[in-house]
């Protein structure tokens, strides 16, 4: 048996959805847990003074990362039926740059906005209307902004094969910059807590 | 050595084991599978058997015209051939390339070359690696020439097959070939210029594996 169960057909698309609410759910939790529900821990990471949501994800980066490379080697995962966003490089950029004034300006990025709104606070309920909104515009003027959307494509990319470096070290070195990371931001937390006391 | 682990914080342990595990990836190999595979070879000879590994010409231009995207079209021919003729929106992979080519097992893959028989042994290999979507082009290229690039019309031809040539005729001008009537031009074979690769451009895009429909996925 191996993964992905889905595209292997071990189960219909409704059973995948209830694996997906679960999932989402646990999702959720953890998220909560390293206090991804409040804006202010949330904002503090561009004002350099918590990097918990840098070290939280990259985390979980690296740990799907190593995860997914040995259960595929070891043939339990077929990584070429993962599923990859095909890349658009122009039109990513300027939706990530939105993407991060709205996570400046609005304290949430769109997960960590249903944790809080699901924890109560009423700045997420606001802010989750505001994602609503926005993708109802973004569905109306999809038309017009189609062929942007479109722009610079260049294909499902993973590193390795675009760098042309064996998988195994692309691992390794993402390890590396992983740690090196962690070890940088511990150290700008300290330099910022400093100054602050200054 | 224990000493040593008990000074250290439970955040460097897992750094450390993330460490271990990046480090022993660097000789763990590939993760897209070996060369190596197990095959059913009932289950092929079944699908051989009904002819449902093909495509044919008519069906693969017909695509192109509508400017469909939900497919690759893989040239299996040298680089050199390629770079001559090749038929619209295809993308030249050796056999020996596969592994490189970013194909996707759930996607719909045509194959061709000149004749069939590279074809159908690129065929079998991706089929053996689990690829379930690959059909072969029937007849190859020979054929594409044949049918669709340079279509003929014997000067006895019946109605019926007069009419079928009159839409044959259109499908070659929109590749850029030529339509042959007559029996000399018949008996010439189809040794004509071939189209230069300024293809007409497809109603749509051509297909790569940027333009997919997959947009039910992701997050």
């Amino acid at each position: 048996m191996s993964a992905p169960f889905f595209k292997f057909g071990m189960f219909s698309e409704e059973v995948g959805l209830i694996f997906a609410f679960a999932i989402g759910i646990g999702f959720g939790f953890f998220l909560e847990r390293a206090g991804f529900n409040s804006a202010k821990k949330l904002t503090a990471q561009f004002y350099f003074t918590d990097l918990t949501v840098f070290k939280v994800m990259f985390t979980a980066i690296v740990t799907a990362m190593i995860g997914l490379y040995y259960l595929s080697v070891i043939g339990l995962v077929d990584l070429s039926l993962v599923y990859l966003t095909s890349t658009n490089l122009i039109p990513q950029v300027v939706g990530g740059l939105l993407l991060g004034f709205g996570f400046v300006i609005g304290g949430y990025c769109p997960g960590t906005s249903c944790v809080a709104a699901a924890t109560g606070r009423l700045d997420a309920v606001v802010y989750l209307a505001g994602i609503i909104a926005g993708i109802f515009f973004y569905g109306e003027i999809y038309p017009l902004i189609e062929s942007f959307t479109q722009l610079t494509p260049m294909g499902t990319l993973t590193i390795p094969e675009y760098i042309g470096l064996p998988y195994g070290l692309v691992v390794f070195l993402v390890v590396l910059m992983a740690l090196g990371g962690f070890a940088g931001a511990e150290w700008v937390e300290k330099y910022m807590a400093a100054r602050k006391e200054e | 050595m224990k000493d040593f682990m008990r000074t250290l914080t439970l955040n460097k342990k897992l750094a450390l084991v993330a460490f271990v595990l990046g480090f022993i990836a660097l000789f763990a190999g590939n993760p897209y599978g070996s060369a190596t595979v197990k095959m059913d070879t009932s289950e092929l000879a079944t699908i051989v058997q009904n002819e449902l590994d093909h495509v044919d010409v008519g069906e693969l231009a017909g695509w192109i015209i509508l400017g469909k995207a939900d497919y690759r079209l893989l040239d299996l021919r040298t680089g050199k051939e390629y770079e001559e003729y090749h038929i619209p929106g295809a993308e030249n992979v050796p056999l020996t390339e596969f592994g490189n080519a970013g194909l996707m097992k759930n996607e719909k893959i045509v194959l061709y070359s000149e004749g069939g028989i590279h074809s159908a042994q690129a065929w079998m290999l991706l089929r053996a690696q689990g690829y379930k979507g690959v059909y072969m082009l029937r007849g190859g290229l020979e054929e594409w020439k044949d049918n669709i690039l340079f279509p003929s019309l014997a000067s006895n031809a019946t109605p019926q097959e007069k009419a079928e040539f009159e839409k044959a005729v259109h499908v070659s001008r929109f590749f850029g070939g030529t339509p042959r009537t007559g029996d000399a031009a018949i008996a010439e074979g189809p040794k004509m210029d071939m189209p230069k690769l300024q293809m007409p451009a497809p109603a749509g895009k051509t297909p790569t594996a940027a333009t997919g429909k997959k947009k039910k996925e992701g997050c």
